[in-house]
């Protein structure tokens, strides 16, 4: 036999309270309120439904027209069910709005929320407000609005929106005040809106309200969390002589039998520890707060899915607290929930991101990581339904490769190579752009290889993948694919270099050079920087199709103002210097190529930065240049110093940076080593050579100006000791022929 | 370097250490893909042999004093192909590490008689006596010392006959960059009676190594970035 399904007899319920909404007898209407709040309340599926048939506008109307038809002169009786239907259709619509967001959604467009503020809690109704139970509801339902990220924005800057948000933490309610703390928790986002807040004296109440109902409390920590989020300013100002009691109310607190509460008190802390850090630094507090997260992960619910997130706000970018979660066994217990599987995405992620902060600064992390086998169950997850997971998942894989230690002992251990590159190769392909750009930070850790899992990621296609992608429109995506090449081809064995180069083409690569984004170039010319070291022939490659990447960082290099692309662009010369003659000379070319309206070499600017690397690299690309055993090296000195370069690195002889001032002092004595020097003012020598019965010859370096200068010396001196006290000078001078 | 004894002792951990470059180098030579070259002369009561050497820079932190390589020894009369390590150093900047090496089974002594094989530890040795050297500041000076301790064999099995139980101390020239370094191996020792007391003998261990730029002109220089 046919029977009705469940949806149909719901929809017939559904239409039939409806029908009863909308009757004129308000007895019959209270009663559908009624019935519709507690068919709907705890259940998603049933608000569902109701929405689709329209509930939410009827319920609004009903409520308006409610807040209309209050009368002082009318009787009691009416006035009872009028304050009744106002509270239940309050209680209806907070319901609908209550952890479901198509349902925030619903009362908004209705306009509701201002219904409810309006016809609960504003001073225009005295009579209602006498009724706490017309306050208590629409302070509940506002609250339930305020939870959800959709609730509309409050203005703080408005003075009547202040006061009225004072007034209700004033109140004595617990629903009232814990709605104001809503109202901060949720539209809190400036500093200004902080600051305003904090002058205003709202935490006075917040503080007292910390010892208060559950609600009161709860509602206060979040608050004050808020108020005081990533504000030194503000915390500063909270120096008083309150601040030890309140510090020390909330510390108790984190003791509280309530698991919520525990939370938001070690969330408040947090807050207020990252914000100030001169807070909150007693090692007892810090273990504390730690070990009381490290609880909270066994809570089954929302509680234990966040406290991770806590854990991990707790311990991110702060080695000392990364070190006392390891000695209280942090990376074990992150383990042990991972290992219950089947877990709910959202508490998958907060761990697998835990466990990424603790292993991002520690090796005994990591090394704890990998005897634990944490890596089998964070690359399982890398083929997770939910990309936060599978993000996630890259995270924690890349920050525990953040160390070539590491790299090392997973050669040397039993992971497989394609166990780890395999799934994470897969997502260089995936649907979201965060896990393509969590897969590439991990792959370019990973692949700073030397051994084999480099060729395993190059034989399983992620070359061709890493190139597609440094060809995005994203320049997130560009950049991490190209820092990923970049670790690839670092001492990447000549076949290698020549597959990648194969699919990257000298085209590209010089358009990435000129990207429009500066970082995507610094990472670009240091991809070539490792191009062209290694063995001699590498340098070839710059000079693929016709030189066009190497015109590229010449041209970089004449226009770039950011250190970080210069000292990247000057290497890159710098070891195309290193190769045969006609490199060096390309090299020279292009360092002597002048830059529009600039008179002189860019890298006379990169000898005189403030930033010691650049000038390093500068100076090494000098020293390249001038090699003592390459035959050319005098010429190429010749014409660095006539383009004034030669002078600027002796005038770095006392360069505050020890690497400087040992590469100048090496590149002085490979000048001095030649046998044709240069008699410019500068190169002069104060030179006085006696020999016996022998000439005599003093050089007066006294004339500045080379100008000045009429003959055109060239010398050359021979030192050759025949006798301990006599040295023989022989000196050879070329005089142009116009001067004679 | 692997050295012929008969006992083998476990590689020790360094611990708290992770790879970023994130500050200048001390020196543009002692720097990640940095290749050295050279010998490891052993010598001992019955022989002396040389092997040659080749040592690459492959992991750098200066803020926690650490570096790490790998060390390939050529022409190892007991191995049939090129025996290569893994390695792993403590920079001596007297924040992290000091000259007192404190375990490895190397005494305050064994350090100072080892430092003071290199003549540019000379001016810093009456400091290092009084207390380690932790008052001294070495940013400025143009040597940096190390200890460079083997952690496994990359190629080759433990079974191999070769030892890497010791450490060795180390002197890295800024200016040409030169290493020179003395290995140092308790397990080393050799007892024996001299004018009735009993006394020790430590093998010669020298390692010297020079930078090698690998058939170029000049010095070439490579990067990575772990993220």
């Amino acid at each position: 036999m046919p029977t009705t399904t469940a949806s149909a007899v719901c929809t017939t319920v559904g239409n039939n309270i409806l029908l009863r909404l909308t009757s004129g007898e308000r007895d019959v209407k209270l009663k559908a309120l009624r019935e519709l709040k507690n068919q709907i309340i705890g259940n998603r599926t049933k608000k569902l439904s109701f929405l689709k048939l329209g509930a939410v506008p009827a319920v609004a109307g009903i409520l308006s027209d409610a807040v209309s038809a209050v009368d002082v002169a009318d009787n009691d009786e009416n006035d009872r069910i009028v304050k009744d239907i106002i509270v239940q259709s309050a209680a209806v619509l907070g319901s609908f709005a209550c952890g479901f967001e198509a349902g925030v959604r619903a009362v908004l467009d209705a306009g509701a929320d201002i219904l409810i503020q309006r016809g609960c809690l504003v001073e225009e109704m005295p009579l209602l407000k006498s009724y706490m139970e017309v306050v208590d509801a629409g302070a509940r339902s506002l609250k339930m609005i305020y939870q959800s990220k959709m609730a509309p924005k409050y203005d703080f800057l408005q003075e009547e929106n202040m006061e009225f948000l004072l007034s209700l933490l004033n109140n004595e309610s617990e629903n009232v005040s814990g709605l104001g703390a809503s109202i901060i928790s949720h539209s809190c986002k400036t500093s200004l809106e902080q600051k305003l807040l904090f002058d205003a004296g709202v935490l006075k109440r917040l503080t007292s309200l910390l010892g208060g109902s559950l609600i009161q409390r709860d509602a206060s920590l979040e608050s004050i969390a808020t108020i005081f989020k990533n504000n030194p300013e503000v915390v500063s100002q909270f120096v008083g002589p309150d601040t030890g009691r309140t510090l020390s109310c909330i510390i108790e607190i984190v003791k509280d039998r309530f698991a919520r509460t525990r939370l938001l008190a070690s969330l408040c802390l947090i807050v207020i520890r990252n914000a100030s850090p001169c807070y909150l630094q007693d090692v007892g507090i810090k273990t504390k707060l730690i070990n009381n997260l490290l609880e909270l992960l066994d809570d089954p619910g929302r509680v234990g899915d966040e406290a991770s997130f806590a854990f991990s706000s707790l311990i991110a970018e702060k080695e000392d607290m990364q070190k006392l979660a390891f000695e209280v066994n942090g990376v074990d217990k992150l383990y042990n929930h991972l290992q219950k599987g089947s877990l709910h995405p959202r508490r998958f992620e907060g761990i697998l991101l835990a466990l990424a902060d603790m292993c991002s600064k520690l090796e005994c992390c990591r090394s704890r990581c990998l005897s634990l086998q944490v890596l089998k169950l964070v690359v399982d997850a890398l083929a997770h339904d939910s990309s936060d997971v599978r993000s996630a998942a890259c995270m924690c894989l890349r920050s525990v490769s953040r160390s070539i230690k590491f790299i090392q002992n997973l050669s040397a251990g039993s992971f497989m190579n394609e166990t780890i590159v395999i799934p994470l190769v897969r997502l260089l392909d995936d649907t979201s752009t965060a896990v393509q750009v969590a897969a590439l930070g991990a792959i370019s850790n990973i692949v700073v290889d030397f051994t084999t899992r480099r060729s395993t990621f190059i034989r399983l296609g992620g070359v061709k993948l890493l190139v597609q992608l440094s060809k995005s429109m994203d320049s997130t995506i560009r950049l991490n694919a190209l820092r990923a090449l970049r670790n690839l081809i670092f001492l990447a064995e000549d076949k290698c270099k020549e597959e990648i180069f194969m699919e990257l083409t000298a085209s590209l690569l010089a358009s990435l050079i000129c990207d429009p984004e500066p970082s995507v170039q610094e990472q670009a010319l240091a991809l070539v920087r490792n191009l062209v070291d290694g063995r001699i022939n590498s340098v070839e490659y710059i000079f693929a199709e016709d030189g066009i990447i190497l015109d590229a960082v010449g041209r970089q290099l004449r226009i770039a103002s950011k250190a970080e692309i210069e000292i990247q662009g000057m290497y890159v010369l710098g070891n195309v210097a290193t190769g045969k003659e006609s490199h060096k000379e390309a090299v020279m070319d292009q360092l002597l190529l002048r830059a529009e309206n600039k008179a002189q070499s860019c890298i006379i600017k990169f000898l005189q930065s403030n930033d010691s690397r650049l000038r390093t690299a500068a100076v090494w690309a000098v020293l390249n240049l001038t090699c003592s055993s390459s035959p050319g090296s005098s010429g190429r000195l010749v014409k660095l110093h006539d383009a004034g370069i030669v002078s600027h690195v002796k005038n770095m002889v006392n360069d505050p940076c020890l690497d400087v001032k040992l590469r100048v002092k090496t590149a002085l004595e490979q000048f001095n080593s030649f046998d044709d020097s240069l008699a410019s003012t500068s190169c002069l020598q104060f030179l006085t050579v006696r020999a016996v019965g022998e000439l005599s010859h003093v050089v007066d370096p006294s004339s500045k100006e080379e100008e000045s200068i009429a003959n055109y010396f060239r010398f050359s001196m021979k030192k050759n000791k025949k006798k301990k006290s006599t040295r023989t000078v022989k000196f050879c001078f070329d005089v142009p022929a116009d001067s004679l | 370097m692997p050295v012929r004894v008969a006992e083998s002792s476990a590689p020790s951990q360094v611990s708290g250490a992770h790879s970023e470059e994130s500050s200048p180098p001390i020196c543009s030579l002692l720097t990640v893909g940095q290749a050295f070259s050279g010998t490891q002369n052993v010598s001992n009561l019955q022989k002396e042999e040389a092997w040659r050497v080749n040592v690459r820079i492959q992991g750098c932190d200066l803020e926690h004093g650490y570096l790490c390589g790998t060390m390939e020894a050529l022409n190892v009369p007991m191995a049939d192909t090129p025996v290569v390590t893994f390695w792993e150093g403590e920079i001596v900047d007297a924040k992290n590490y000091t000259f007192y090496t404190g375990k490895w089974e190397a005494t305050p002594e064994d350090d100072i008689r080892h430092w003071t094989k290199f003549p540019s530890f000379a001016p810093l040795l009456s400091r290092v006596e009084a207390d380690g050297g932790k008052s001294l500041d070495l940013s400025n000076y143009p040597y940096i010392f190390m200890r460079w301790k083997e952690q496994y064999f990359v190629n080759v099995g433990t079974d191999c006959g070769l030892t890497i139980a010791g450490f060795y101390y180390v002197c890295f020239s800024c200016s040409d960059g030169s290493i020179n370094g003395f290995y140092y191996d308790p397990n080393s020792r050799y007892f024996f009676a001299c004018n009735s007391f009993l006394t020790y003998y430590c093998p010669f261990q020298k390692l010297e190594l020079k930078c090698a730029n690998e058939g170029r002109s000049g010095f070439s220089f490579s990067s990575y970035e772990l993220q």
